[in-house]
């Protein structure tokens, strides 16, 4: 990455998403303006239904906004296709579900294999590897997504999102689905390893505790950034 | 992703490690089973048919005979020998054969040592006795006549009878000819000689009218081949008999079992249609995650695009390799378990059935399981946060008219009749439709039904209401895959039946004609007194067609036609006052009571020599003519053995016309001395034997019978495949569901009560579309295809909704008790 830290790797201006429901339009997020340093930890903090998973598959380029510009990695998210966004995630995004999102049909390895697999990498199976050995899974290569617990689905997850070296790290409600102990473990991993790789981490939850080991807070409330944090 | 190869690679080492992991399991065994059931209908009744085919042959005594009225080119024998054929050559024609003082008209058959190339030829060594096959052909210097010859000549064996300038021995009574079918009653008594004696009888001359006949047997595609090479040589087409064109009783049958099959493919084709749709759209379902993570990885819609096409392509090759070898394999092991019960050994089966097999697979492949997983590539990378977002699904009439197109495209392969074609996908379509419009109608009658049942039905049954599009594909799949079924034994009940009734146990199988006016009653009175069952007695008058609407009937038909027998020999004329029992009139009407003179005519001849009701005939009858107004047409049953006529008469019409009287009747084997009586008793009468040849058709019947029950054995059991399918992946869709309900706290008993409830009422709905699917389809097919008469079958709307609800509620009972057995933890994370 030619970005250095005091560089903006994500930015969004005027960011609106509306929906058309039943009882007529409703908005989900509105005016959003946002900058995000490369290399910086960011928490994005609201209660449920804010539009905090709104946010975040709009500044990862899964989704588009109703109006407003999305920029991510120098370019223009909102002027690309799906396709053109497709490649942009493939080249600088990683993500971290509060699901897990393993595929169920590949075991922990594959899983960790498929985005380098994706990129092309002849050396998939040794990176995959080194990065399922660093989150202490090692002995659980060949294991299937349903043969382990929801802490090591995550921590598969966390080495997968981290395989392709991403600039942006995408973690939605990365404990929503674990346990205290087992989310306050996994939560280690994922500071560390964005340490390690100075990755930019987006981190969207309602866990203020989680929260606050994140350098910077942003707020929503019902759709609109209420504070930017320090 | 990098580079096409790399991409390739990628979808192998997925589709690999998805197999391994067992998510292709439903996909590839719905294939494997499509592709086997059909594969094995393919080769079975492959092999059937060319059973029943080599059975005909033996009938006609060939694979293949051209006639004509000279000798045969000598480049005939050479074509048919480049392509390895054995042939045989064989003249008929009149002579007189004399015996002292006595002078009796026969059809000579001269014929070389290859006679018969099919079959065999029966003799006896006298009159009425026992006969046996007989190998050979009669040595140079004697003949073999059959008994009405010994009987117009007051002959006996060993007698020397003339034949033009030869002089031959009696040596045997022929009892059976093959290739001797056809007309019977009305030629001429046989004589069989070798054909190393017709120089010396000298009865041939330049302009002699005789048949020559050129037969031909070998390999299927020899005979084939030689046909194509013969047939711009031959004088008409109907100069070429095959195995289809010999025996009109055999013929018929052949060709019914020839669409049975066809239906039979048909409808595997509709199994394997159902089997595919089922593990595809289950397929697609569980890649829409698969896909919106590649997508969120970044993989581009056309990456998605090649990985499935390709693993799409690569699961259509294998599974169904796999399905030809599981379908040669089963038909295999079942006509070896059946062998007893088929009295003929089946050739070998060929390859063209497993080449047709494999491209079913990758057909119905595509046909059912593109659309959808097309749809694959527009799953949004936003479901991997909003799990709801499922992609549209592809548009119905996207996957609706690839499958039809599929289905169309296979149909048509296998069989090409499109009566049979529409019938059967028509049918299929409007039952679909009807039941889809009821289906919907009952859903809602049903809600407000079971607002008052109990909660256990109320919960199953909102199950089905909750999710029309997965209910409606499952009532389609299971419906029509009993609709195949319950269609099958249909047609095959009928089917057996009407060959019950062409050949009852006592169907006449002797035929006395030139039976005298003046005999008439004693003849009755005889066939009364020995209770023989008879017809009744036809008078018959011999008589040419000459003109047809005052034109020269050679001049007033096509060129095609100038050949018909019909109009170069004399016809059988009759007159009668009620239409014989097992005609029909197709156009015009009969007489009610005899007004002015008419005829009617059969409808076959009639259309050949384009004649219709209205329309005037000259007849010249001895030396009289007479010129009489087509009253009607009739469909004629030729294959009964009844005594039947192209022409009929009003009575009076052939007033003062020379008439004799003919009958058919049946013997039993013990009554067949009565045969001698009777013509000792009616010296001028002449009696002809068709027992022989109603033996030989019965057989042939009772083959395909059985060729028949063994092909609806088979696609009852592939039905059975694609039901235990279908039941596999919508049991499966209710899996997390009744997981989910365990953990909320339900119990087993309402578990199972509940998901038993579902299945009944999907099983009634199943069983009422197929009864309507059956139904419509034999309405549809009964007499246009198979010529057998439709009556409503209230049976079937009985028998399938209470079969298919009995099915269906043990599975369903069966699959939830296995879910409430295992831990709902188990289930769920399964199901994650």
């Amino acid at each position: 990455m030619n970005e250095n830290t005091d560089n903006i790797i994500i930015s969004c201006r005027n960011l609106d998403k509306r929906v058309d429901t039943a009882e007529g339009p409703l908005d989900i997020l509105s005016g959003v303006t946002l900058d995000i340093k490369a290399g910086e930890s960011i928490a994005v903090v609201g209660v449920s239904g804010s539009g905090k998973s709104t946010l975040l598959g709009l500044l990862a380029g899964l989704d588009t906004p109703s109006a407003g510009e999305v920029r991510l990695a120098g370019e223009t998210l909102t002027a690309l296709d799906e396709d053109g966004r497709a490649r942009l995630r493939a080249r600088h995004v990683g993500f971290v579900f509060q699901s897990f999102q393993l595929l169920p049909g590949l075991t922990a390895l594959e899983n960790v294999m498929l985005p380098l697999e994706l990129e092309g990498r002849a050396e998939a199976g040794v990176l995959a590897r080194e990065l399922l050995a660093r989150v202490g899974l090692e002995s659980r290569l060949g294991h299937y997504p349903r043969q382990l617990s929801g802490g090591e689905q995550q921590r598969v997850a966390i080495a997968r999102a981290f395989a392709t070296r991403p600039a942006v790290l995408f973690a939605d409600e990365p404990t929503g689905n674990l346990d205290a102990a087992t989310g306050a473990r996994v939560i280690d991993l994922l500071f560390e390893l964005n340490r390690e790789r100075a990755a930019t981490l987006v981190l969207v939850t309602h866990d203020e505790m989680l929260a606050s080991r994140c350098a910077r807070r942003v707020h929503l409330d019902a759709g609109r950034l209420v504070s930017r944090g320090a | 992703m990098k580079g096409a190869r790399g991409k390739l690679r990628l979808a192998l080492r997925l589709l690999a490690r998805e197999a391994r992991a067992g998510e292709l399991r439903v996909l590839v065994a719905a294939l494997v089973i499509a592709v086997g059931a059909v594969t094995a209908v393919a080769l079975l009744t492959d092999r059937v048919s060319r059973g029943v085919g080599q059975q005909s042959a033996e009938l006609l005594g060939a694979d293949l005979v051209v006639t004509a009225e000279a000798p045969h080119p000598a480049q005939w024998r050479a074509a048919a020998r480049e392509r390895g054929l054995a042939i045989g050559e064989l003249v008929e024609f009149a002579s007189v054969v004399v015996m002292g003082e006595r002078l009796q008209l026969a059809s000579v058959r001269a014929v070389d040592a290859t006679y018969p190339l099919r079959g065999a030829v029966k003799t006896a060594p006298a009159p009425y006795a026992p006969d046996a096959i007989t190998r050979g052909v009669p040595a140079p210097g004697s003949v073999w006549v059959d008994t009405r010859m010994l009987q117009e000549l007051r002959a006996a064996i060993g007698d020397r009878v003339e034949i033009g300038n030869a002089s031959f021995t009696i040596e045997r009574v022929l009892t059976y000819e093959p290739g001797r079918g056809g007309n019977f009653f009305g030629a001429a008594p046989s004589v069989l000689m070798h054909a190393q004696d017709l120089a010396a009888t000298g009865v041939l001359q330049p302009g002699s009218r005789a048949t020559y006949a050129f037969a031909v047997a070998g390999g299927e595609l020899a005979v084939a081949a030689f046909r194509a090479w013969v047939a711009p040589q031959a004088a008409s087409s109907r100069r070429i008999m095959d195995t289809r064109s010999g025996n009109p009783s055999i013929a018929r049958a052949i060709e019914r079992v020839d669409r049975f099959i066809g239906l039979t493919s048909l409808l595997a084709v509709l199994l394997a249609g159902v089997a595919v749709a089922m593990g595809a759209r289950r397929y697609s379902a569980r890649h829409y995650d698969v896909s919106a993570m590649l997508r969120c990885l970044g993989a581009t819609q056309r990456d998605i695009l090649l990985l499935y096409g390709t693993q799409l392509l690569v699961i259509g090759v294998t599974a169904s390799a796999v399905g030809c070898i599981v379908g040669w394999v089963g038909q295999e092991i079942l006509q070896l378990l059946l062998r007893d019960l088929l009295p003929v050994r089946l050739p070998t089966p060929g390859m063209a059935p497993l080449a047709l097999g494999f491209a079913t697979g990758l057909l119905t492949l595509a046909g059912f399981a593109l659309a959808p997983i097309l749809r694959l590539r527009a799953v949004s990378p936003l479901r991997v946060l909003r799990r709801e977002l499922t992609p549209l699904p592809a548009s119905a009439w996207l996957v609706a008219s690839a499958a039809l197109g599929a289905m169309l495209l296979l149909m048509w392969r296998y069989t090409d009749s499109p009566r049979l074609i529409l019938g059967v996908l028509g049918g299929a379509l409007a039952a679909g439709i009807v039941l889809a419009g009821v289906g919907f109608g009952l859903l809602a009658a049903g809600r407000r039904l079971i607002a008052r049942a109990g909660a256990t039905w109320r919960f199953g049954l909102s199950n089905l209401w909750r999710r029309p599009r997965a209910s409606l594909a499952q009532v389609l799949a299971f419906g029509f895959t009993f609709m195949a079924m319950a269609l099958m034994v249909l047609v095959r009940g009928d089917l057996l039946a009407s060959w019950q009734r062409q050949l009852p146990a006592d169907a006449p199988n002797h035929f006395a004609f030139n039976i005298l006016p003046a005999d008439v009653a004693r003849v009755e009175q005889f066939f009364a007194d020995h209770r023989i069952e008879a017809q009744a007695l036809y008078p018959m008058v011999r008589g040419r067609l000459t003109t047809i609407n005052g034109t020269a009937v050679t001049q007033a038909v096509t060129k095609e036609e100038e050949s018909n027998e019909a109009l170069h020999r004399e016809l059988n004329l009759t007159w009668a006052a009620q239409l014989p029992p097992d005609n029909r009139i197709v156009a015009g009407a009969w007489w009610d009571a005899a007004k002015a003179a008419g005829v009617s005519v059969e409808e076959r001849l009639a259309k050949r020599l384009g004649i219709q009701a209205g329309d005037r005939l000259g007849f010249t009858i001895g030396g009289a003519s007479i010129s009489v107004p087509v009253a009607s047409l009739r469909k004629v049953q030729w294959d009964s053995f009844h005594p039947n006529f192209y022409m009929i008469f009003t009575p009076g019409a052939l007033d003062g016309m020379p008439a004799t009287y003919l009958t058919s009747f049946h013997l039993t084997a013990d009554q067949k001395p009565l045969l001698a009586q009777l013509v000792r008793a009616f010296p001028a009468t002449s009696v002809l034997e068709t027992d022989q040849v109603i033996t030989q058709v019965r057989t042939i019947l009772a083959h395909v019978t059985a060729a028949v029950e063994f092909v609806l054995l088979f696609v009852l059991a592939a039905g059975f495949a694609v039901l235990y399918a279908a039941l596999v992946a919508s049991l499966d869709e209710r899996r997390q569901e009744s997981a989910l309900l365990r953990a909320l706290g339900a119990r087993r008993g309402q578990l199972i009560g509940a998901q038993l409830a579902e299945f009944v009422v999907l099983g009634l709905l199943a069983g009422v579309l197929a009864a309507a699917g059956a139904e419509i389809i034999a309405w549809a097919l009964y007499s246009r295809v198979f010529d057998i008469e439709y009556a409503f079958k209230w049976r079937v709307w009985l028998a399938a909704p209470t079969i298919s609800a009995a099915l269906l509620a043990v599975a369903g009972h069966l699959g939830a008790r296995r879910i409430a057995q295992q831990s709902p933890l188990g289930v769920l994370r399964d199901a994650q």
